[in-house]
């Protein structure tokens, strides 16, 4: 044992070990990035099934249609005629309906201002309240005015008219039922559930007249499609990645496809043959939407107060009608009635790659987890490194040691190579300057108008490209920038970087596995002297530049550079998205060290 | 030769039946308990008042039926037939109707609370209503049902017994003669291994599955929205509706065991009458109707009849004769003219008076006494003459 333990610590100081560092970093990009691609195999991903016994999806007939389909059509008449009418006399209808069924309606008023633009409504709503319930629990029911594209959300306003006098007329909920009818898809709900959980700004948004209980789950109804439809789309992501309880899609799945015998779909999958291809493509689809964190429907806003919700649009060209839509809604319904507590059985991070076929946090976690461990890896070797002497150093101190010692302590030189001081003061002090550089895009990217927003993003770019340059020069001309400069500089930012990305990869994997990849460049830059590999370097970390990425992305996936800067705005003045905080505080200071390491050359000791 | 030892073996199986008669119960009690709460588990209730409905029917009544319900599925808004509880798809029996004694409700549906039940443990102030006032005479049926597992039942999702637990419980009954016997009925998962602790006497036990088998629920009601009961009460109750009609039944409860099917149940019923005494053969042979229905013996047999009364002879003909022999033997000691044996006397009674004194040493004791006296007078003159 003791041996064994020497063995180790000479092998402590063998320098061959520190070749090693480099190649484990690149293998742990290798095996993350395969990690992920092996997961929609049938050895790594898991079926879905519901694991709340409370839910019992499907048990119950569902006796929505017949009679109620000519209350519907008359609903959606009713809707036609206020299509050209404003907010305000829309809600007056609504109003007038639903009171008219003796429900108890609410008003809020709401502003936002985001990228130069003001973003006003009025949400109208209202509480159904449970005949033999007792008021401390509800369920909500969404339909926006405006579709998540925009359009006309003609059948969800009528239907969820017609479901909400339909369930008025059983006597079996245990739960209020709240009809939410939001102005649009996106601002409308995130001001409701700001101000029922009296978590809003009141100069922007005013509070809740009315309330009910603590809210258990809500269903929107995403419904301009006006054909018999053929699926059922399943809209789930929440703002910043946040996922509702798997149990919630499980059950909708469970009770559209055992039930009714709709098709479900997510992820925009339509035709999905469970092969390999489409179920890796379902999942990284999820992760992009994911890693952007933006809100992808009226439910998105429920999730961060940890109220299970989800969208349901109807796609596609079938034989299924509006009356198997509101079954669907009856039977889950029914389902979240049944609940005796929040949903908390299931999973709230996991990836769907089908359906009925997902991988949960402990299973996809190690390779966002070995993406962030490759950057801390390298930053610990590069401390090591910055402490030791170069080849040049080791061979003067031999000489004097040659000239002034005995053989023996020689001898133990060339194992023990002299400690080198590490000059710190200048290396914390760049890195410093990068982090707190990065507040200046942040701050202007979410408070300029829309108008200006394209050309200071522009402006942006090419000033983030000239900046390393500007501070390479600036450097090389107020300090000899030797190798551990550049290897402390590097280990800081790399250890930052890797640190910040784990946590994250807690919390959104997607983001922090997209970041962790486009970023993972950077563990394997180093100065040189070399103008080739200089440009070589220079040019692979333009292309993975923040900036350049997100115009690359706004291209390829044919959104305006426009709409990209003011959805992210919206993101962040609205929804209180980080992924703003992701990209400029960490990723875009570490792109900025590792591109000035680039340019400078080292000068000579 | 074989032809004629018939009727003998049948004369003597029938005096065997009647002494065994002699030793059976005299009361007929029922506890029924229901251990999960929750919409969800709806078909556990209905399990324990089907049970409740059919134990009335066979003529217990409530007032020796223990129910414990630990919710209240009648009353639950998610009910969508409100004040009702239903145990079958075609809702033709209201379980919950209009006659239902509901003796430890919601929270009291505890262990401790079940346990000081059977072993009678309870303070003062426990109404009558929530006793088991059994004694050695008393049959009791004890049903449970609920989510459970390897030698455990939950309770309510806060606790569980173990199948010890109930072992000893039911030890302290028997050593407190609370019982003469036993049916241990229980449907729950792995419900067999909940009696295998068991070692008091006189306990028929009997459960749905075996271990690492689960039990499951028969059909549910799709308007009301959840399983209404489970498979294994449902084929018993199948068999009690259909061959235990009335209290005249003579279904035995070998004959309900047999009719536990796999393919009905979907898991292994088990039975267990170890230490019943007669083993196998007498346990099987008892009547269904000795633990579901209120047996009260009234009619008498005429057979029966007859034995005890020619019992009765031969016992005051032997009492005749002792007694004639020890008045013999009495008036030959104390030379006595004889007393007609025919009638019973009662025997010469003995009273301790005051002893007389007899002439033998009369002067000595005389004697005796006045040195006593004078002693006495000597005494008191040496004293007074000394005080001088």
């Amino acid at each position: 044992m003791p041996r064994l333990l020497s063995t180790a610590l000479s092998l402590r100081r063998d320098p061959r070990l520190l070749r090693i560092p480099p190649y484990v970093s690149a293998f742990c990009i290798a095996i993350g990035v395969v990690w992920l691609l092996l997961l929609p195999l049938d050895d790594y991903s898991r079926r879905t099934y519901v694991s709340e016994n409370a839910l019992l999806p499907g048990q119950v007939h569902t006796y929505f249609g017949g009679s109620e389909q000519h209350i519907f059509r008359a609903f959606r008449h009713e809707v036609d005629l206020l299509a050209d009418k404003n907010n305000y006399e829309v809600n007056d209808k609504l109003e007038s309906i639903l009171t008219g069924f003796g429900v108890k309606v609410g008003r809020q008023n709401y502003t936002y201002h985001s990228a130069g633009q003001k973003y006003t409504g009025e949400n109208v709503y209202g509480i159904l309240q449970a005949p033999r319930g007792d008021a401390t629990e509800a369920i909500v029911l969404v339909a926006a005015w405006k579709s998540i594209d925009e359009q006309l959300n003609r059948n969800g306003i009528a239907l969820v008219l017609t479901l909400a006098r339909y369930f008025k007329r059983w006597s079996l909920w245990s739960k209020d039922i709240i009809l939410l009818l939001p102005p649009d898809s996106t601002t409308g709900t995130q001001a409701w559930v700001d101000a029922y959980h009296d978590a809003h700004d009141s100069k922007h948004v005013s509070p809740l007249p009315l309330k009910s209980g603590a809210l258990q789950g809500a269903i929107a109804i995403d419904y301009p499609h006006e054909q018999r439809y053929h699926e059922l789309h399943i809209i789930y992501d929440g703002t910043n990645g946040q996922l509702p309880n798997l149990d919630l899609i499980n059950s909708i799945v469970n009770i559209a496809g055992g039930q009714m015998g709709i098709e479900t779909t997510v992820q925009q999958m339509t035709g999905h043959t469970d092969s390999y291809q489409d179920r890796l493509q379902t999942m990284l689809r999820g992760m992009l939407y994911q890693g952007l964190g933006y809100p992808t429907g009226p439910h998105s806003s429920f999730i961060p107060y940890h109220v299970d919700a989800i969208t349901l649009q109807p796609t596609g060209e079938g034989w299924h009608d509006e009356m198997a839509m509101g079954r669907v809604v009856e039977g889950s319904f029914r389902s979240l009635n049944n609940l005796l507590e929040h949903l908390h059985q299931s999973f709230f991070f996991y990836l769907l790659m089908q359906k009925n076929r997902f991988v949960s946090i402990g299973t996809y976690l190690p390779s966002a987890m070995l993406l962030a461990a490759n950057f801390t890896i390298m930053a610990i070797f590069l401390w090591v490194k910055s402490g030791q002497p170069t080849v040049k150093d080791v061979d003067s101190a031999k000489e004097k040691n040659d000239g002034m010692e005995h053989k023996g302590d020689a001898a133990q030189a060339s194992w023990n190579p002299l400690a080198v001081e590490r000059n710190l003061l200048s290396p914390l002090t760049f890195v410093a300057i990068c982090h707190s550089i990065s507040a200046i895009p942040l701050f202007v990217f979410n408070h300029l108008g829309l108008n200006t927003l394209p050309l200071a993003f522009l402006i942006f770019s090419v000033a983030s490209t000239v900046l390393p340059a500007i501070f390479s020069f600036a450097a090389a001309s107020l300090q000899k920038s030797t190798l551990q400069y550049f290897q402390l500089t590097k280990s800081f930012s790399l250890l930052i970087l890797g640190v910040s990305l784990a946590t994250l990869s807690t919390l959104n994997f997607s983001l922090a596995f997209l970041v962790g990849l486009l970023a993972s460049p950077l563990t394997f830059i180093r100065p040189t002297n070399s103008v080739a590999t200089r440009g070589i370097f220079a040019m692979l970390l333009i292309i993975t530049s923040p900036p350049i990425v997100i115009l690359t992305t706004a291209w390829t996936s044919g959104v305006t550079l426009t709409e990209v800067l003011k959805a992210a705005s919206l993101g962040w003045n609205v929804w209180g998205m980080y992924t703003p905080i992701v990209i400029w505080c960490m990723w875009w200071p570490a792109w900025l060290v590792g591109m000035t390491n680039t340019l400078s050359p080292i000068s000579k000791a | 030769m074989k032809l004629s030892s018939l009727p003998l073996r049948a004369i003597v199986a029938s005096v065997l039946l009647a002494t065994a008669a002699v030793a059976e119960h005299t009361s007929n009690w029922a506890v029924l308990v229901c251990t999960s709460r929750f919409w969800f588990n709806y078909r556990h209730l209905a399990n324990v008042l089907s049970m409740y409905r059919t134990v009335k029917r066979l003529g217990i009544p409530d007032s020796q039926i223990i129910l414990m319900l630990p919710d209240d599925m009648a009353c639950n808004p998610r009910n969508a037939f409100p004040g009702t509880v239903y145990s079958n798809s075609d809702r033709a029996v209201d379980l919950y109707g209009d006659n239902i004694e509901v003796d430890y409700r919601g929270y009291e549906v505890t262990v401790e609370n079940f346990i000081r039940l059977l072993t009678d443990r309870v303070g003062d102030e426990t109404p009558r209503s929530k006793r088991l006032l059994t004694d050695d005479r008393s049959n009791i049926f004890v049903y449970m049902t609920g989510h459970g597992g390897n030698e455990f039942l939950k309770f309510q999702d806060a606790e569980e017994i173990g199948a010890f637990d109930l072992a000893d419980a039911f030890e302290q009954m028997w050593e407190k003669k609370r019982y003469h016997e036993i049916l241990f009925m229980i449907d729950t998962c792995q419900a067999n291994t909940m009696y295998s602790r068991l070692y008091s006497p006189n306990i028929i036990a009997t459960g749905s599955s075996e271990l690492d088998e689960s039990s499951y629920s028969h059909h549910a009601d799709n308007d009301v929205g959840v399983a209404v009961i489970d498979r294994y009460t449902y084929y018993n109750l199948e068999f009690l509706e259909a061959h235990v009609q009335d209290l005249s039944s003579k279904k035995t409860i070998g004959e309900l065991f047999d009719s536990y099917e796999f393919d009905k149940i979907h898991s292994t019923a088990g039975v267990h009458y170890d230490l019943f005494p007669g083993g196998e053969q007498a346990a099987r042979s008892r009547l269904i109707t000795d633990f579901f229905g209120n047996i009260q013996n009234v009619e008498v047999d005429r057979a029966k009849d007859l034995a005890l009364e020619e019992e009765l002879v031969q016992l005051s003909k032997t009492i005749a004769m002792l007694r004639k022999r020890e008045a013999e033997e009495d008036a030959a000691y104390n030379n006595v003219s004889s007393i007609p044996a025919s009638v019973p006397t009662a025997p010469p009674r003995k009273i301790q008076g005051a002893k007389a004194l007899t002439e033998d040493d009369w002067w000595t004791k005389k004697v005796i006494g006045a040195t006593a006296l004078a002693g006495c007078a000597l005494l008191w003159g040496v004293g007074s003459f000394l005080e001088a």
